[in-house]
């Protein structure tokens, strides 16, 4: 079996490979992990958040800002993740499978982390297509897994330490080969392999820093071939994400549609109100009524968890404007309804310092017109910073808590 | 070829493994665990037995994917690159390789968009050619690495290249 695997290794074996190209594949897939479970953990806060949340207005497109880098670097880190799962490969086919119960325990939490990271990465990469072919609920799955696919990340760069800090920096050749114990030795010989010193120039063959390079540039390519959905100055370059800027009714895209949510009739009835409570007191505005409220214009981003966001122009009454008409304090939470039926985001908690906040807006009108169905008609929520599923459309009624 | 196969564990004392290393280790170590030990079971709180079943299968295969196809076939045309260099230098190789394994990263992309497209279709969302995007993609790696790899073989100059011989 020994000799097998062995031979095995052999096939896999290539002048490429070496603990020095591992240890920098790890630092650049290390840093977009950890962007990756920062950004998602600010989402998640925004929308499930606990008790001592902050929640930035300023900059407008900050959300903008952290989930194009959520869904950036997560995309980053396919082509990364891939390469350094091939940089260690050979690791797999080492016999025997397990020497002691640390070695057990060590080889487990490495299958825990390149399982949860493979999921983790193709997971996010197709929900934000859109599309959910699994029988598992995406946003709480990629949530508790990002802890999982984090923690097992932090315990393989402790359990690899020695490793990583022993090339963290291009070996020095002539140097190296002087001061050695018996254990740097062992060490170098078995882990450098002819990678770790300069390969011989062989025809046809890449070196180490070829390979660096190529990952270097698929990456980019990567990147650069779908960032344009989150970061407008590389909107030119957008070929292969799911979502193009200034795409969709009023120049803006939708993510979820009248029809999806089966609130056309309701939204297009011509009795619709507004309906404000506060303290048992209730008042109901129609929309001619808010349309001759003194109205604010701002330009705000709209920026969805898929990580595509667009700014856009916005008109309509102040939401404090609106509750300070109620004889309420602009700083109050509020509970905003929907008139969609059903669906997870039918009902909206909105935070005081957004309530407060003068560019949050009822909006009516979106880009110079009067906001078309599937954006919201007659009348949405538009406030700063916050992720797109909670710029509640079709409004019902405003509840100031 | 003697095998590049790597140390899994550290061996023994090195002169930058001292006390603090071993420190930092612990206390990375127990705070990682802790961390994933947390999401492991926050999952069952809020995935019920089939859902978590479903993800399991996908974990599995996830590993087995990549691991049992994806490797071996990557290694497979790695092998062939090596066979047939067409003499090559390591740069030109490096820029070939850099080509194919952009084209192949965007194209398995690409696929799993075109594949979505066709069951997901959504106002606004999956709306381009992706596939046209991807044959311009082929079309311009083809180009610009024959381009670098003529003019970085022009330079080499025919004396260096009679210098050298096959693996």
């Amino acid at each position: 079996m020994n000799r097998l695997t062995d031979a095995l290794a052999a096939k896999f074996a290539s002048p490429v490979r070496s603990t020095r190209l591992t240890v920098v594949l790890g630092r650049w897939l290390g840093i977009c992990f950890t962007v990756c479970f920062a950004t998602g953990l600010f989402s998640h806060g925004l929308q499930n958040p606990p008790s001592w949340m902050l929640f930035p207005t300023r900059p407008v497109g900050i959300y903008q800002l952290t989930q194009g880098l959520h869904i950036t670097s997560g995309i980053a880190s396919i082509p990364l993740l891939l390469a350094k799962l091939w940089s260690v490969y050979p690791e797999l086919l080492k016999w025997p499978p397990v020497r002691s119960v640390i070695h057990a325990l060590e080889r487990g939490s490495i299958a825990l982390l390149v399982a949860s990271s493979l999921v983790q990465v193709v997971t996010g990469l197709i929900n934000t297509y859109k599309w959910y072919p699994w029988p598992f609920p995406f946003r709480e799955t990629h949530y508790w897994l990002s802890w999982v696919v984090w923690g097992s990340l932090l315990l393989h760069i402790a359990a690899k330490l020695p490793l990583i800090a022993g090339h963290w920096r291009r070996a020095r050749r002539p140097r190296e080969a002087e001061v050695t114990t018996a254990a740097q030795v062992r060490t170098t010989a078995a882990s450098a392999g002819p990678g770790g010193r300069q390969p011989p120039a062989v025809t046809g063959r890449w070196s180490r820093r070829g390979f660096l390079a190529a990952v270097g540039v698929t990456t980019g390519a990567v990147v650069l071939g779908t960032a344009g959905q989150s970061f407008a100055w590389l909107s030119p370059a957008n070929f292969f994400a799911p979502r193009k800027m200034g795409t969709g009714p009023q120049g803006v895209p939708v993510n979820r549609t009248a029809a999806d949510a089966k609130v056309g009739p309701l939204a297009q009835n011509p009795g619709w109100k507004l309906n404000i409570s506060y303290r048992g007191q209730s008042r109901s505005y129609t929309l001619g009524e808010l349309g001759a409220l003194p109205q604010a214009e701002h330009e705000l981003p709209i920026a969805c968890v898929e990580g595509w966001s667009q700014t856009a122009r916005w008109r309509g009454v102040r939401i404090r404007d609106l509750v300070q008409a109620m004889g309420a304090a602009p700083e109050s939470d509020l509970l905003v309804t929907s008139l969609e039926p059903e669906g997870a985001y039918r009902f909206m908690s909105m935070p005081a310092v957004y309530t407060a906040d003068e560019q949050t807006l009822v909006a009516l009108e979106l880009n110079g017109g009067v906001l078309e169905l599937d954006h919201g008609y007659p009348a949405r929520i538009i406030a700063p910073g916050r992720p797109g599923v909670l710029q509640t459309k079709w409004l019902q009624s405003l509840e100031i808590l | 070829m003697s095998t590049p196969v790597q140390q899994s564990t550290p061996a023994g004392p090195n002169p930058k493994t001292g006390t603090g290393l071993h420190v930092i280790r612990l206390v990375l170590g127990l705070v990682g665990a802790g961390i994933a030990a947390y999401g492991l079971l926050g999952l069952p709180s809020q995935l019920g037995v089939a859902q978590l079943v479903g993800l399991l299968f996908w974990l599995a295969c996830a590993v087995l994917l990549h691991d049992g196809l994806l490797v071996p076939l990557t290694s497979l045309v790695g092998a062939a690159l090596n066979r047939f260099t067409f003499g090559l230098g390591s740069s030109s190789a490096a820029v070939l390789r850099s080509a194919l394994m952009t084209g192949a990263v965007l194209t398995l992309l690409t696929l799993t968009l075109v594949w979505a497209q066709s069951v997901a279709r959504n106002t606004s969302v999956l709306e381009a050619d992706y596939a046209a995007h991807l044959a311009w993609l082929w079309l311009a790696l083809a180009i610009g690495a024959a381009a670098v790899i003529y003019l970085l073989e022009r330079r080499t100059g025919r004396r260096f290249r009679r210098q050298k011989t096959r693996p």
